[in-house]
């Protein structure tokens, strides 16, 4: 009995030893230079990355992740070359404006139109969202209301100017995914607006 | 006889289009919507999805529960549509376990499970709404984003 125990614990230590199963995270910039956070949390504890390349290993889920370490970039092209290679380009976003508690586009709608449809030409994309969002005036249901308005707006211009339709959704985000985060009740210009998103 | 039979078809009628109705409301309600289209590709990538392999190619659509492989020189680019950027490297595996976006109602969730292969991964309009609901796992541990863009290597 003991034995066979303790050979079942050798043939499990084994396989482990032959075959561990390591994952590495490398926290790195996003395509505006931005570097996030990332908690990396195995079985027996957390690492959080906070720096730009930095990178830590879990080799075992019953094991603490390894101290974070800052990779080179050689190092990292060297893991992730083949990867980093097929990347796609990252979605293009183009911005309207709008004045509270409107949906009429203002002024100089017209030149980020046109940027607009050529971004969407350079890229042969058949795949975009004009996103509605509004800032936090007002209840959520009125603000869902009126960010859908302007993305309908905005939708509608595009089309106007020649971008096909089945190409794109017309959503809205109400308030939920501010470009500047303030408290509630809040008159933010710079969140009322709606995104073109280009992918 | 003869009333009481029109009778009946028309009974057979309504009953035949209530159930097309039915049918039809049933199919709609479940069809899945695609949640990103394949931007880069390179042979051979292909997707598990409900027991069937799908070759991948560039505008191939991604949905809820798809797993996601690539052989020793495959390669896979993936725009989701909250706009996050996932590329699968070469000998990779990848589910999409859990793709939730209702931006409005405030109800998002990405997770996906990494088994082996590289990963990069840039994270959308899920991570700016709701930090912490972006989320990989792997066989040895979970990941958990806070924006943005991370590289993952499973072996």
């Amino acid at each position: 009995m003991n034995i066979r125990i303790l050979f079942s614990v050798l043939v499990v230590s084994l396989l482990t030893a032959c075959c561990s199963t390591g994952t590495t995270v490398v926290l790195v910039p996003d395509a505006n230079g931005k570097v996030g956070k990332v908690d990396v949390t195995t079985a027996s504890g957390k690492v959080v990355l906070t720096k730009d390349k930095e990178s830590t290993q879990a080799t075992k889920a019953n094991e603490a992740p390894s101290r974070p370490v800052v990779l080179s970039d050689d190092k990292i092209q060297d893991m992730f070359a083949d990867t980093l290679a097929k990347e796609p380009i990252p979605p293009g976003r183009y911005r309207f404006y709008f004045a509270s508690g409107s949906a009429d586009l203002q002024a100089e709608a017209d030149a980020e139109l046109i940027k607009t449809k050529s971004a969407i030409e350079a890229r042969k994309s058949c795949d975009l969202s004009v996103i509605g969002h509004s800032d936090t005036v007002g209840d959520n249901e009125g603000n869902k209301g009126i960010s859908t308005r302007r993305a309908e707006t905005v939708a509608k211009a595009l089309t106007d100017r020649g971008i096909a339709s089945n190409c794109m959704d017309v959503r809205y985000y109400g308030e939920s995914d501010p470009a500047v985060p303030t408290a509630d009740n809040v008159d933010e210009p710079l969140n009322r607006r709606v995104e073109v998103e280009i992918r | 006889m003869i009333p009481r039979n029109k009778n009946y078809l028309a009974q057979f009628a309504v009953r035949f289009v209530l159930l097309g109705g039915l049918l039809l409301v049933s199919t709609t309600s479940t069809a899945a919507e695609r949640i990103g289209l394949v931007k880069t590709y390179e042979p051979v990538a292909m997707v598990i999805r409900q027991g069937a392999e799908i070759t991948l190619q560039v505008g191939a659509e991604i949905f809820e529960g798809d797993t996601i492989v690539t052989d020793s020189s495959g390669a896979v680019g993936i725009i989701f549509s909250d706009g996050a950027v996932l590329t699968l490297g070469p000998s990779g595996k990848l589910i999409v376990e859990n793709f939730l976006f209702k931006p409005a109602e405030q109800k998002v969730s990405f997770i996906s499970r990494v088994t082996k292969g590289s990963v990069a991964f840039m994270s959308g309009a899920i991570g700016r709404i709701s930090p912490g609901s972006v989320q990989f796992k792997t066989p040895t541990a979970t990941l958990g984003l806070r924006g943005t863009k991370i590289l993952i290597e499973v072996d």
